[in-house]
């Protein structure tokens, strides 16, 4: 193990220490936030009980359909307008008026419109993630190199072999790391949206919880959005290596 | 017999916004060029030597002339003429083979063979063992030479080859020379050459067209009476030092000016 990971570990110890520390010893209001002995057991209780992965489930289900739709749309709106300036100068002022309106703030509409369940979900979702996908395509679009491509003509390439073998690669590295804000604004997304508009998910779970006063569940829930989201996070890095391993990558 | 590359009143305009007419970057070019022979396009920045590479590569159309390839029209890039940019081009996903490969797999060349055919080329151009790399693994000097493997392998008839050794630094430069001066002798390809550098012109051409800038026309042109191939000590004949001398005599006068000139970018 490396140096810098053990002192990684070591301060997450430290926290955790105190935390336990300052609870034990009552300086810490039990209902406020209850001690990490606390949450252990809270945890367990939660997945003896199968709640915990039953409403993880229902989360990430829905941050996927989100995810996927904003993708679609964002890669396909982002090539088109990326190549026609004509449409480009159309769409982008509405394009840049809506994307500073953050997602919470579509929460009452996303409730008029589509009520209770998980269509709003989909939709706050989808609302959070297709911009950071729409502006990285579009600028890759737009910063494709012209030499570039003049290389692969000359060297033989039709419609086929460009596309495939030039255009997509040559998207990736500025197309993928849109594609990672998305997903973590689309589960930050997810779960405000459930906080309110859903009847599961993680979400849900935190919010059923407040009212009753139950704050270990509501912390456990929090710490299992933490922990998802750094694993998703993660597993988009790996992907990224896998896919594109010719990128060079500040060590 | 009939020239390979056949060039005929040649014009290029370039159209600017509020200036009628536009740019006139080529004005009424004339040139032949040979199967076999090695050509230099020699001139200032901003004399339109690059356009014109860039005409007969056929990414830029012609305004107004011919630009004949054996006899027939250029339409567009074509595997027949294949290029060498300045600043490498070679695709940064891809391995040095892959980047070799590319011409020969857009061919449907089965992989078997055309690893075979870039195994060659990559060993022509001394870059046996970085077949693995990456472009960013590799120094400006072995990007080069990867990218002249890559326009060689799908055997051209034409190599172009615009300011390639411009972004190296001059020791580099050298020894590419003589490496190409080497390459062009044992494939026998045709090959045009843009440089803004004279020495370069003399060591490497058979033959020497001088351009002048605004508009692009061709001002002289002048035969190497030097044999291929070219060895380095080609550098230190009476023959090659005074022909260095004459062209730099011819030249400076415009240099000195375009020194003083806007440095028009020309593409």
């Amino acid at each position: 193990m490396k140096a810098s990971h053990l002192r990684h570990l070591a301060g997450f110890a430290a926290f955790i220490g105190i935390w336990q520390f300052l609870s034990t010893v009552g300086w810490i209001n039990p209902v406020l936030l209850p001690s990490p002995e606390r949450l252990i057991g809270a945890a367990w209780e939660l997945l003896d009980a199968g709640i915990l992965v039953t409403h993880t489930v229902a989360s990430l289900w829905r941050v996927l359909i989100g995810f996927l739709l904003a993708s679609a749309v964002g890669i396909g709106a982002g090539v088109i307008l990326g190549f026609s300036p004509v449409l480009s100068d159309l769409f982008r002022p509405i394009v840049e008026s809506l994307r500073p309106i953050p997602p919470i703030a579509w929460t009452p509409i996303a409730i008029l419109w589509f009520g209770v369940g998980d269509a709003p979900s989909y939709f706050l979702v989808f609302i959070g993630a297709v911009f950071p996908v729409f502006v990285n395509t579009f600028s890759a679009v737009r910063n494709i190199d012209r030499t570039q491509i003049n290389a692969a003509l000359c060297l033989g390439a039709g419609p086929g072999i460009l596309i495939k073998d030039v255009l997509i690669p040559a998207s990736l590295p500025i197309i993928f790391p849109g594609l990672r804000i998305a997903l973590g604004v689309g589960w930050m997304c997810v779960v405000a949206a459930e906080l309110i508009a859903a009847q599961s998910g993680l979400g849900y779970m935190i919010q059923q919880n407040r009212v009753l006063l139950q704050t270990h569940y509501v912390v456990t829930g929090m710490i299992t959005i933490g922990i998802v989201g750094f694993a998703m996070s993660a597993a988009m890095g790996l992907l990224e290596r896998r896919l594109i391993p010719w990128m060079e990558r500040p060590r | 017999m009939t020239a390979q590359l056949s060039i005929a009143n040649l014009i290029k305009r370039f159209p600017v916004r509020g200036k009628a007419g536009g740019i006139l970057a080529l004005d009424g070019i004339n040139l032949e060029v040979n199967s076999g022979e090695f050509v230099l396009l020699l001139g200032p920045s901003g004399c339109g030597k690059s356009t014109l590479l860039n005409v007969i590569a056929g990414f830029l159309k012609a305004t107004e002339g011919q630009v004949l390839h054996e006899g027939k029209p250029i339409q567009g890039p074509d595997r027949r003429r294949t290029v060498v940019f300045q600043d490498y081009a070679l695709f940064p996903w891809m391995t040095v083979q892959q980047n070799v490969e590319f011409g020969l797999k857009t061919q449907g060349m089965p992989a078997a063979e055309r690893a075979d055919v870039a195994h060659t080329f990559i060993d022509m151009v001394r870059l046996s063992g970085f077949e693995d790399r990456f472009p960013h693994e590799i120094s400006g000097g072995m990007k080069q030479r990867a990218a002249i493997a890559r326009a060689l392998a799908p055997n051209p008839d034409i190599l172009l080859m615009d300011e390639p050794f411009g972004a190296l630094d001059a020791q580099t430069r050298v020894l590419l020379q003589e490496e190409v001066a080497r390459i062009s002798a044992e494939t026998q390809n045709t090959v045009l050459f843009v440089t803004h550098s004279i020495e370069e012109a003399v060591f490497l051409g058979d033959r020497i067209v001088v351009m002048s800038a605004r508009p692009g026309r061709i001002r002289a042109e002048y035969t190497v009476p030097i044999e291929r191939p070219r060895t380095p000590e080609v550098r230190s004949r009476p023959e090659f030092i005074e022909l260095t001398q004459e062209l730099w005599n011819t030249l400076k006068p415009e240099w000195q000016n375009d020194t003083a000139g806007d440095d028009a970018e020309e593409t």
